[in-house]
């Protein structure tokens, strides 16, 4: 009785196999070589962090260069708009004169609220959300992001 | 013994002071050191006027970069804190630290604009053409590493300047749709500029980055002699064939056997004669010790004449003002200030166009070429040739827009990136730190 022919000889199974066993390694590593590079625990600042009491802030706009925040106060009424500008990440100056603020990299002019008004800018300024710790204190959600009607009232 | 001594010596150095033409013919097959040259070189690949020696002036300043690199890696700390104060000790604690720095710094500028020069040399004369189109994409991909060596390399000091090129760099990949964000991630090590940052960098400019140029170097070299030698050899073969020369009948092509038709490497050194060429050992050699000596001197009195200063300490709160780029990537800085689209509520961010999609399109532009050249033969190999000369147009035309986006960079962008002309007062003092 004449034997089944297969359709795969065992060397081709075994070369396939084989070159596929190399490649899967190959990929394996590479892939935990890249994972490696994906940091698993940041030593970096809080996103969400105590800025001051509302006393500490005067009536207008004040910087928080460690922050790069600018904190608005009208009366009782509060907001924190981002200085980071929406182009290339540099810090966008207020200019009290013009009552607009100038970015330095590439001069992104931005209104009062925060809107894109000239500028490679591609997007308004953030606005990031306020809330009170229970010991007094402003807490500010940089991860968090609010539209420009946004208004803290004490 | 003295006799000895003089005869080990001479078993030394002969390859390199060849007293016979046989002498000079077996020097770069026998010697380690040579064998990457061919035996013979045509005088007209040896003139200064057909190449001006740019790639072995980039390469000249390559090694430069090296040993005063890795004299400056036994002073430089890569951490957040201490980098820019190690920086201040190289330039002013070490013995002629500021020496090495500047003459790092110089000749990583020239580097930058000698690579770029040999790259506009090897398009104007065709010499990207048919088989040399590979070296062509190594010379493409080296000249990229090369910048990416700048960039890294200025990141190192964590100076205002880094800092600030580093936030501005990573906002560009961030811009990459889809990957930008991990990109931006895995770059920097972490949501914001840190000690993974500078760690990271620190080993792209150390150890990844110049491998990867001492390999491509390498192959660089290798595939111009398989490739016939520079591009005007063509032109020296074409001539001679035309005169129908006899070939030696002593000629052998292979030790196996002779293949059909001849290599374009068998060809050339056919044509090479007494009136054409010369020995590669003393005289090509000769030459590249006079182009190495010579980009050395230039550098030195540079960093003599020159040296660079730092700016301050890193401040993550405080953007310079005018925040600019090295001078060679001014034409990109410019770019992504004046490219963002905005159609009615659609917008696209200049970081996006001028950043990633104009730099792309050229890159791809010079890949492509080669296969867009329809001009004749004749053309390999000579300069500005008549049957180029609309390429070449279109190519000087991308040059003066990139020179011209350069110097408004450079000298006509004030504070906020405003645009003032040089004679006109800025109305605010820069700020630096």
């Amino acid at each position: 009785m004449k034997e089944k022919e297969s359709k795969i000889s065992r060397r081709l199974f075994l070369e396939v196999f084989g070159k596929l066993s190399i490649v899967i390694a190959l990929v394996a590593t590479a892939i935990g070589a890249v994972k490696a590079f994906i940091p698993q625990v940041l030593y970096e600042p809080s996103s969400k962090f105590k800025i001051g009491k509302p006393d500490d802030f005067p009536e207008g706009i004040t910087f928080l260069s460690q922050y790069k925040l600018y904190i608005f106060r009208n009366g009782n009424d509060f907001h924190a708009v981002s200085a980071i500008c929406t182009h290339l990440n540099c810090v966008a100056d207020w200019k009290p004169n013009q009552r607009e603020f100038f970015c330095s990299c590439h001069g992104s002019v931005f209104s009062e609220d925060g809107v894109n008004l000239e500028g490679p800018a591609p997007k308004p300024l953030t606005w990031h959300p306020l809330s009170f710790a229970p010991d007094g204190n402003f807490f500010v959600e940089t991860n968090k992001q609010v539209t420009r009607e946004y208004n803290f009232s004490l | 013994m003295k006799e000895r001594i003089i005869t080990l010596w001479r078993s030394l150095i002969w390859p390199w002071s060849p007293r016979s033409s046989r002498e000079a013919s077996e020097s770069v097959v026998k010697s380690f050191w040579l064998h990457w040259f061919p035996s013979r070189i045509s005088l007209r690949s040896m003139s200064w006027s057909f190449s001006f020696w740019l790639g072995t002036i980039t390469f000249s300043l390559f090694i430069i970069l090296s040993l005063t690199g890795l004299l400056l890696l036994y002073f430089y700390i890569p951490s957040v804190q201490d980098a820019y104060w190690s920086v201040k000790d190289i330039d002013n604690v070490v013995s002629f630290g500021w020496l090495l720095r500047a003459q790092h710094r110089w000749a990583a500028e020239l580097m930058v604009a000698f690579a770029f020069f040999h790259l506009v040399r090897v398009f104007f004369t065709a010499a990207y053409r048919d088989q040399r189109v590979w070296n062509w994409y190594i010379g493409l991909a080296l000249f990229i590493l090369t910048l990416f060596l700048s960039f890294t390399g200025y990141i190192l000091p964590w100076d205002q300047l880094a800092f600030w090129a580093l936030t501005i760099a990573t906002g560009i990949a961030r811009e990459l749709p889809v990957l930008g964000e991990d990109i931006r991630f895995i770059l920097l090590g972490g949501n914001m500029l840190g000690q993974n940052s500078l760690l990271r960098f620190f080993v792209f400019h150390n150890f990844f980055l110049p491998a990867l140029v001492c390999i491509l170097f390498a192959l660089h070299m290798w595939r111009i002699r398989k490739d016939g030698g520079l591009a005007c050899m063509d032109r020296l073969v074409q001539d001679t064939k035309s005169k129908e020369i006899p070939v030696s009948p002593t000629k052998t092509y292979s030790l196996l056997g002779v293949p059909k038709g001849t290599t374009i490497y068998a060809e050339t050194t056919e044509v090479l004669d007494d009136g054409n060429s010369t020995h590669a050992s003393p005289h090509l050699i000769r030459r590249i010790a006079l182009v190495f000596l010579l980009t050395t001197i230039v550098t030195l009195v540079l960093a003599l004449l020159a040296p660079f200063a730092l700016e301050g300490a890193a401040n993550p709160s405080v953007t310079p003002n005018p925040a600019k780029a090295p001078w060679y990537f001014l034409w990109l800085q410019e770019l992504t200030a004046i490219t963002t689209i905005k159609i009615g509520e659609f917008t696209m961010s200049g970081g996006l166009i001028g950043g990633i999609l104009i730099p792309g399109f050229l890159l791809l532009s010079a890949i492509i070429w080669p296969f867009l050249d329809k001009s004749p033969k004749e053309a390999i190999g000579v300069w500005f040739h008549k049957t180029r000369r609309i390429q070449n147009i279109i190519f000087i035309i991308i040059l003066i827009a990139i020179i011209i986006l350069l110097i408004v960079g450079t000298y006509l962008r004030g504070p906020y990136w405003g645009f003032y002309w040089p004679w006109q007062a800025w109305p605010e003092i820069p700020t630096l730190y």
